[in-house]
């Protein structure tokens, strides 16, 4: 059979690229291996309790007043999502820095926390929304293709080449405050120093000025929404397809699944990483791809706990939507100590705080996350995986409990463990690295778009967490929109010609 | 040169650097990350733990593309593959070996002979050491959570229900899990009783787990006779306790009553699920349209069969796992008709967007169903 495009996984990525090409009239077949669309962007069910599997804050997709990219673009597909507005309301905790702080209510409340903490921040901080404008906007027109842009965008061009530290420190911020407000570097999975500060200031903005939303339904909600569009839209989703193979055949890419079952196009797109399909999937040597791949560093790897206490979050005094602790508020210290299973690094989310119907009533959910740096995971083999499992989760519930001084364990009616393996099967991320390829030094989200044209492939292209623009379903979602403009851009100027 | 030529420059230079040889930076253990959907085994061995029973030992298929087993925790199920005159159908079994076991890809089953049970009686009666066997890996959510389960574990079992519990109790015996159990082994007369020599064994050997067997229907010297009563129990309960169940519905329903009189809470109580029962007012038969990615099947189905069986009695090699609504392994949509489903674990999108379970559907009325595969 033949397809004008064949998408392989549909993941959030591969939905979002699918979803663009059915509404531009191509033919296009998404390829799943699960039953069920959406990837990491789905749930679970134990007893009572339905699990959100990875997404909790939605970002760039905002609000009626200030509209995400996500929104913006769902609303050409006649898509809505209902969401729920995310308050500040964190919790920051640093062991070595003896700080614990709570950042609640708007953001100028958070600013002149801030100065209580490091005067000079009020000043230095304002004087960075506008550069965090400016970097936003130059983007936008990098992305959209505009020629000369960089003399629009100085502050764009002058922090190009800098690191979120370096470059904040140039706006002289205070160190502490530097450190404080990067505690969202963990979300991303790399310390300040590494981090390209025009990744920084984009993921920032959003933050500030987009705010991030929860979903009102539950993750794979979404998921099938977006797959039940792009079918209506003329596009085809396949599931229970797992691909074994991606060979060239007369000028078509010819995709095989597992069982013999063959199917052709013109062009291919990826929501699995390069990663995976260079090492699984094709077997020509892109010579590019391999290099690519091999000077790259994998993301950490995520470890994550599912909890389904059985009584209210204002009952187990759990107040606040996110709670993060550090062994060090300075990322490029913490990092270091998260080479270890144990280490104090902990991240929670209560989803309830912000969505009553997350759970049962008189009952709540609470996640709770943490990264491990490195091959950490190499000695677990069968004999000893499971209870690795558990005396880790165990550590980190105890960890969380000691940490902010709340009892969990009594409460608790039903228990997921997520490893890097879990992730490895469900998603076939490589070393169940789920964020991808680490954005660090010359490999941000930045430079990879910048150098998109010279170091893409003939109709191999790639979508979803460990492309473009990173990990972070906004993100893959973009991916698929991006990708797949660029795509129908090269089609019709090659009709040109 | 400007700025963004220099960035990309210096990029391509560091990329230029590095090996042109396929990536090999895998490192996480491939038999534990790579878990496949089908497992290739042979019977190595078979006994007859009664009269209608008998334990299957599995072993990894060294010449096969699976040459080794997935691991396990005591409480999940495998799912055989078999095919009987001709039909592929799926049947769901506790595991009834240590989980310890399976690193020397070995796992154990214990099939009892159901009336008129087309795999139990094709196992008991057909298969023989030596013969390939086709397993899914390990699934299931039940057995003992040391994060949040009490050290007082106290078992139910009904019957066949036992076999989860014999792993359990194996697990705990070679120190995997550290907790008490007790379990209450609920079967009709002493012939019954399976894992005798083992029960007896672990009764003597073990400070941790202790059997207590009750006939229901013969009283013999050393058991306790009758249905399981709270007074039985009443000794073993604890300040805190754990129950896992496993049997018939009415087990459950009767165990029920007595463990609301412990005032047990709702999270200390777990059950597995492995009974589908329905019983239609008048029996129809209905036909089903099975819409698949490459072709389109009309079969028929009756309203005291389930869509998956239908299946797999018309030739769809439709998938399969729990068979019991739980796992979601078999889910497809229903894009026409009406089903009375039992039982089926469905997500809130799954009902709103018309996903069925086909193994826990009976229909109620003419059915189209979409299944990829």
């Amino acid at each position: 059979m033949n397809y004008d495009y064949i998408i392989i996984g549909a993941g959030i990525g591969g939905l979002s690229a699918g979803l663009n090409l059915a509404f531009n009239h191509k033919k296009v077949l998404v390829l799943e291996k699960n039953s069920l669309p959406g990837g990491l962007v789905t749930t679970f069910k134990r007893g009572r309790f339905e699990f959100d599997a990875s997404l909790y804050d939605l970002m760039d997709y905002g609000s009626d007043t200030h509209i995400g990219s996500m929104k913006r673009i769902l609303k050409k597909y006649n898509l809505e999502i209902e969401t729920l507005p995310i308050p500040y309301n964190i919790r920051i905790k640093s062991i070595d820095n003896h700080f614990d702080e709570v950042i609640k209510g708007q953001i100028d409340d958070w600013i002149l926390h801030l100065e209580e903490l490091n005067s000079g921040s009020i000043s230095t901080f304002r004087n960075l929304l506008p550069i965090l404008k400016e970097i936003h906007e130059a983007l936008l027109a990098l992305k959209k293709g505009k020629k000369n842009f960089e003399k629009d965008f100085p502050n764009f061009i002058k922090y190009l080449d800098k690191s979120a530290y370096e470059a904040l420190l140039d706006l002289n911020l205070p160190t502490n405050t530097i450190h404080i407000l990067g505690y969202l570097w963990i979300e991303i999975g790399s310390p300040l120093n590494k981090l390209n500060f025009i990744d920084f200031a984009e993921c920032m903005y959003k933050y500030i000025f987009k705010r991030p939303v929860a979903l009102l339904n539950k993750n794979v909600d979404l998921s099938l929404k977006l797959a039940k569009r792009l079918e209506e839209l003329g596009g085809k989703i396949y599931y229970r397809s797992y691909v074994s193979e991606i060979k060239d055949e007369d000028n078509d890419k010819v995709v095989v699944l597992k069982d013999g079952t063959s199917y052709r196009a013109k062009e291919i797109i990826c929501n699995v990483s390069e990663n995976y399909v260079i090492k699984n999937l094709i077997k020509n040597n892109y010579i590019l791809l391999n290099q690519k791949e091999n000077a790259r560093t994998l993301s950490m790897n995520c470890f994550v706990v599912y909890l389904g206490l059985n009584q209210s979050y204002q009952d187990l005094k759990l107040y606040n939507y996110r709670y993060y602790q550090f062994q060090n508020i300075n990322s490029m210290a913490n990092i270091k100590t998260m080479n270890h299973f144990y280490h104090h690094t902990i991240e929670a989310i209560v989803p309830n705080i912000v969505n009553e119907s997350a759970s049962p009533k008189n009952t709540t959910i609470l996640i709770l996350k943490t990264l491990y740096n490195g091959d950490v995971w190499k000695n677990i083999t069968k004999e000893n995986y499971y209870k690795t499992k558990e005396l880790l989760a165990n550590a980190l519930i105890e960890e969380f409990e000691q940490a902010f001084h709340i009892d969990i364990k009594e409460y608790i009616e039903e228990i997921e463990i997520a490893s890097p393996f879990t992730f490895a099967r469900s998603v076939n991320t490589v070393n169940g690295c789920q964020f991808g390829p680490m954005r660090l030094g010359y490999d941000n989200s930045i430079h990879r778009i910048l150098s998109y044209e010279c170091e893409s492939i003939p109709n191999l292209s790639f979508v979803g967490a460990s492309s473009l623009f990173g990990s972070g379903v906004d993100n893959s979602f973009y991916s698929g929109y991006y990708i797949t403009e660029k795509l129908l851009e090269k089609e019709s100027r090659l009709k040109d010609e | 040169m400007n700025k963004i030529e220099k960035v990309k420059k210096e990029r391509k230079e560091i990329i230029a650097d590095s090996s042109k040889k396929k990536p090999n930076n895998t490192h996480i253990d491939e038999e534990v990350a790579k878990q496949k959907s089908i497992y290739h085994t042979k019977i190595i061995d078979m006994k007859e733990e009664t009269n209608n029973v008998k334990t299957f030992t599995l072993s990894a298929d060294p010449d096969s593309d699976t040459p080794y087993l997935a691991p396990f925790k005591a409480g999940q199920y495998i799912t055989i593959h078999v095919t009987i005159n001709g039909e592929d159908t799926t049947r769901a079994y506790s595991l009834s070996s240590s989980p310890s076991e399976a690193n020397k890809n070995k796992y154990k089953i214990t099939i009892k002979r159901v009336k008129d049970g087309l795999v139990s009686n094709y196992m008991l009666d057909q298969v023989k050491v030596g013969d390939k066997l086709d397993i899914s890996k390990p699934a299931g959510e039940f057995g003992y959570q040391p994060i949040i389960d009490e050290d007082n574990v106290i078992a139910i079992a009904g019957g066949s229900g036992i076999t989860p519990f014999m792993s359990l109790a194996k697990a705990i015996m070679e120190g995997i899990y550290d907790c008490h159990l007790t379990v209450f082994y609920s079967v009709r007369t002493y012939d019954d009783v399976i894992f005798k020599r083992e029960i007896e064994e672990i009764n003597k050997k073990s400070k941790n787990v202790k059997f207590i067997i009750t006939l229901t229907r013969e009283e013999k010297e050393g058991y306790l006779h009758g249905h399981l009563t709270k007074e039985m129990i009443e000794p073993y309960i604890k300040e805190f306790n754990t129950i896992l169940m496993c049997g018939p519905k009415e087990l459950y329903r009767s165990m029920n009553d007595i463990l609301n009189e412990f005032n047990i809470p709702r999270k200390s109580v777990r059950y597995e699920n492995f009974f589908v029962e329905y019983e239609p007012q008048e029996k129809i038969t209905y036909h089903v349209k099975v819409v698949m990615k490459n072709k389109i099947e009309e079969i028929t189905c009756k309203n005291d069969e389930t869509l998956l069986v239908a299946m797999e009695k018309a030739g769809i090699k439709a998938p399969s796992l729990c068979r019991v609504g739980e796992c979601g392994y078999c889910r497809s949509v229903l894009l026409e008709g009406k089903v009375k489903m039992i039982g089926a674990t469905l997500k809130k999108a799954e009902i709103e967007n018309d996903y069925i379970h086909p193994c826990v559907s009976f229909p109620d009325s003419d059915i189209v169903l979409r299944l990829d595969i």
